[in-house]
């Protein structure tokens, strides 16, 4: 049994998923949006994992600075390619061939594959995002193999400190304007970011010695919640990994071709199983069943 | 006796690098019962609570003497996850010693360590959960919780491990009054159920009525304090009271110092303060009390110009603002604790030598150490006098006596007076109602982001009529300040 947090901040065991089932999906989402460059299929697995993100996000959670983070990282790889490629039929616009890097043409075909990156980009980045959105850091630590469960312990552990590492840069950075200080060159954030950093270890150290008096390290650990999966798990991760297998089977088959638009922009081919297995992705989306708190 | 849970015997104690021993020929029997124990800041409060379960010397290295047993176990031996069954710590900070993000497995943590079976770790969190009192907090994540929840939520997960033995290392000094009310509660609770509680606090106050008896540490010795001292805070026997009025108009005067009008500010699009309207004078002390996230820091934060309003007017003396952070011994960073006074004067372009600020909160013979070396309320007050420096005209002060002593919370008390007394004005948020009586002018409550309480509070004042005026205490009510009168 896993725990996902619900709206008023409880937390929901009947009516979540498996760690283990959300870490088999995303893995199997990120391989389908990574194992070819044809937009189509990256688009189905992109919108795919935004209805089951949506879908399963906890109330008070806000998917406004993840699309920020997208938008800005999907841009970047447009613009890049833009700028920089110069292949291409359609000329959009010419720059002098004497300015470094984006001088020379900047094509329609550039653009596209631009986007079709940046796409990629968004489709596994939404992927792993019920990882961190959805999942507790304690639903990771289960999920581990017993090998690497201190170290998630020890992460998750960590993690609980970087709100208090943001609280502490706030204050220090107010307290230090109010006695005067200005920011100017990197040498003037000394004082804001040594004794932020002075505190983030005495932080550790209190963490660790807490973590030591709850008998952390005492040997063979056990855990709270039980490993297995249930029917709905089962489903999920089932069907994760038969997308996968569709859409691996199908590439071998000579179905889903890569996609370039170089040198003269085509449309990209779209095979119907394919497009089948990326929507399997989107099961999670209508199986939350949200539980009354408590 | 059989009812003797700890002993310790002749346990003199170093921390690494130190120049002297934090703890000196501590002879103690810990039983059944609360057990408070007092002394300021540096005094050895922690040391000692850590010896108990084998965090000093195992985790923090140095040198011991004397012997000591706990439960039967040697705690300088002993493995600590041993120990952690039968001797558990609270610790101050609920922020920092929390490991998962939600209430129940936070409470299983130590139980996963141990090993225990899943049936019985179930079982377990739930009688901790049932003993004190938040079986409701079950599924929460830690992150909505109050402090007072947290520290219960802190606490639970060492009764899970069943201890006989519980130390809290000051597990109300972050909380405001019903959330230290809660954490006293479950102590008892703790102690009915026929444990040791030994609990290091400086709000003596509020401990005393529940303590069995009252422990002194004085530069790391160990007494048992004068019963009648215990029976004293008991009775609450204390200085004359006093009435601070309670509103937030000014009364007829000279123009004020600042002011609020009307202001709106929160992050985002969300306001945390709605509709302020509040203002202060030249050598007033305004007290902003309230639970924890009414306002009271994003209201000082607003008034400092940190912060800008979303709608309203701020006004704002001349000359220099000092802000007193949360926490304050964070923004240390200089190598001596004359430096970092020497810093403000200099940047708020003042020349007088740091020497007085320094005398006044007692640190002259600190003033060439590291600041970070220093203890807890040193470093506070280290904090403080680099905060207060440069003659600022208006002081605004957000928890200054959090985990202070009484030497730190007498040589703020002084500061303040003397900063208002050359005309500075100054807002004081506290939860602290000995500072509030100690200092206040006037008393504003802060609920929900608004002004929502208009009636008199009574407190203390160790030095009665020191500020020269003379409060009769008659409060007004919410329509009086609606339709703009004053008490």
């Amino acid at each position: 049994m896993t725990s996902t947090v619900a709206v008023d901040g409880s937390v929901r065991p009947g009516g979540a998923l498996a760690a283990r089932a959300w870490l088999t999906w995303s893995l199997a989402a990120v391989a389908i949006a990574l194992a070819g460059t044809n937009p189509i299929y990256r688009g189905i697995v992109a919108l795919a994992a935004l209805n089951v993100l949506a879908a399963w996000l906890p109330r008070g959670r806000s998917l406004r600075p993840l699309a920020w983070a997208l938008a800005f990282a999907a841009g970047f790889a447009i613009a890049i390619n833009l700028l920089a490629s110069h292949t291409g039929e359609h000329v959009l616009v010419r720059f002098p061939d004497g300015l470094p890097l984006v001088g020379g043409p900047i094509t329609v075909e550039s653009l596209a594959y631009g986007a079709t990156l940046g796409l990629g980009l968004v489709a596994a980045v939404l992927a792993v995002a019920p990882l961190s959105m959805v999942l507790e850091s304690h639903d990771i630590v289960d999920a581990l193999p017993g090998a690497l469960e201190r170290t998630g312990i020890a992460v998750a552990a960590s993690m609980n400190l970087v709100s208090g590492f943001g609280r502490t840069f706030s204050a220090v950075r107010d307290a230090q304007r109010m006695r005067g200080w200005r920011p100017g060159g990197i040498r003037s954030w000394n004082e804001v970011l040594v004794p932020v950093a002075l505190t983030a270890i005495e932080d550790s150290v209190l963490l660790a010695e807490a973590m030591e008096a709850r008998a952390f390290g005492a040997g063979r650990r056990s855990s709270f919640a039980s490993g297995s999966l249930g029917r709905r798990d089962w489903l999920v991760a089932g069907s994760a990994l038969l997308a996968v297998g569709v859409f691996v089977g199908g590439r071998f088959l000579g179905l889903g071709a890569d996609w370039y638009p170089y040198p003269s922009l085509v449309m990209p081919a779209v095979d119907l199983p394919l497009v089948a297995g990326c929507l399997l992705l989107a099961l999670p989306a209508f199986m939350h069943r949200p539980e009354p708190a408590g | 006796m059989t009812d003797r849970l700890a002993t310790l015997r002749h346990v003199t104690y170093a921390y690494p690098g130190a120049d002297g021993p934090a703890i000196v020929d501590v002879d103690l029997d810990v039983r059944p019962g609360l057990t408070l124990v007092a002394g300021d800041s540096g005094s050895g409060k922690s040391t000692l609570l850590r010896l108990f379960n084998g965090l000093v010397p195992q985790f923090h290295g140095g040198r011991i003497a004397g012997s000591a047993e706990v439960l039967g176990l040697d705690p300088m031996r002993v493995p600590i996850p041993r120990l952690a069954v039968g001797a558990g710590l609270v610790f101050q900070d609920v922020e920092t010693q929390s490991v998962y993000g939600t209430v129940e497995r936070e409470v299983a943590f130590g139980l996963e360590n141990l090993g225990r079976p899943r049936a019985e770790m179930h079982d377990r969190v739930d009688e901790a959960l049932a003993e004190l009192g938040i079986e409701s907090l079950r599924r929460r994540r830690l992150a909505t919780l109050s402090g007072g929840e947290r520290q219960k939520v802190q606490l639970a997960a060492v009764l899970a491990l069943r201890p006989r033995l519980v130390a809290l290392d000051e597990p109300t000094s972050q909380l405001d009054p019903a959330g230290a009310a809660a954490v006293l509660e479950s102590c008892l609770r703790a102690t009915g159920a026929g444990r040791a509680v030994v609990l290091a606090e400086h709000r003596l106050e509020a401990v005393a009525p529940v303590a069995d008896r009252l422990l002194q540490l004085d530069d790391g010795r160990v007494r048992e304090a004068d019963p009648g001292r215990l029976a004293s805070l008991r009775g609450g026997a204390g200085p004359k009271q006093r009435r601070v009025p309670s509103r937030s108009v000014l009364g007829p005067g000279p123009d004020p110092s600042w002011e609020l009008n009307d202001v709106d500010a929160g992050f985002g699009r969300r306001p945390v303060l709605e509709a302020i309207t509040l203002a202060g004078r030249r050598g007033e002390v305004v007290a902003l009390t309230g639970p924890n996230g009414s306002g009271k820091t994003t209201l000082l934060r607003t008034l400092a110009g940190l912060l800008a309003p979303m709608a309203g007017s701020i006004r704002r003396p001349d000359g220099r603002t000092a802000y007193l952070p949360q926490d304050p011994g964070a923004l240390l960073h200089l190598p001596t604790v004359r430096a970092e006074v020497s810093l403000t004067i200099a940047r708020s372009g003042g020349n007088e030598p740091p020497d007085a600020m320094l005398a006044a909160f007692g640190l002259l013979g600190l003033a060439d150490r590291y600041p970070r070396d220093l203890s807890s309320g040193e470093r506070q007050r280290a904090a403080l006098a680099a905060t207060l420096a440069g003659s600022p005209q208006l002081v605004l002060l957000d928890e200054p006596t959090r985990g202070m002593d009484g030497a730190a919370r007498a040589a703020l008390v002084g500061a303040v007076r003397e900063l208002t007394g050359r005309g500075a004005a100054a807002v004081v948020a506290t939860h602290d109602e000995g500072l509030v009586a100690a200092v206040a002018d006037r008393v504003v409550r802060i609920e929900g982001g608004r002004v929502v309480e208009m009636v008199a509070e009574v407190g203390r004042r160790p030095d009665e009529g020191a500020t020269g005026q003379d409060f009769t205490g008659e409060g007004i009510t919410a329509a009086d300040v609606a339709a703009g009168s004053t008490a």
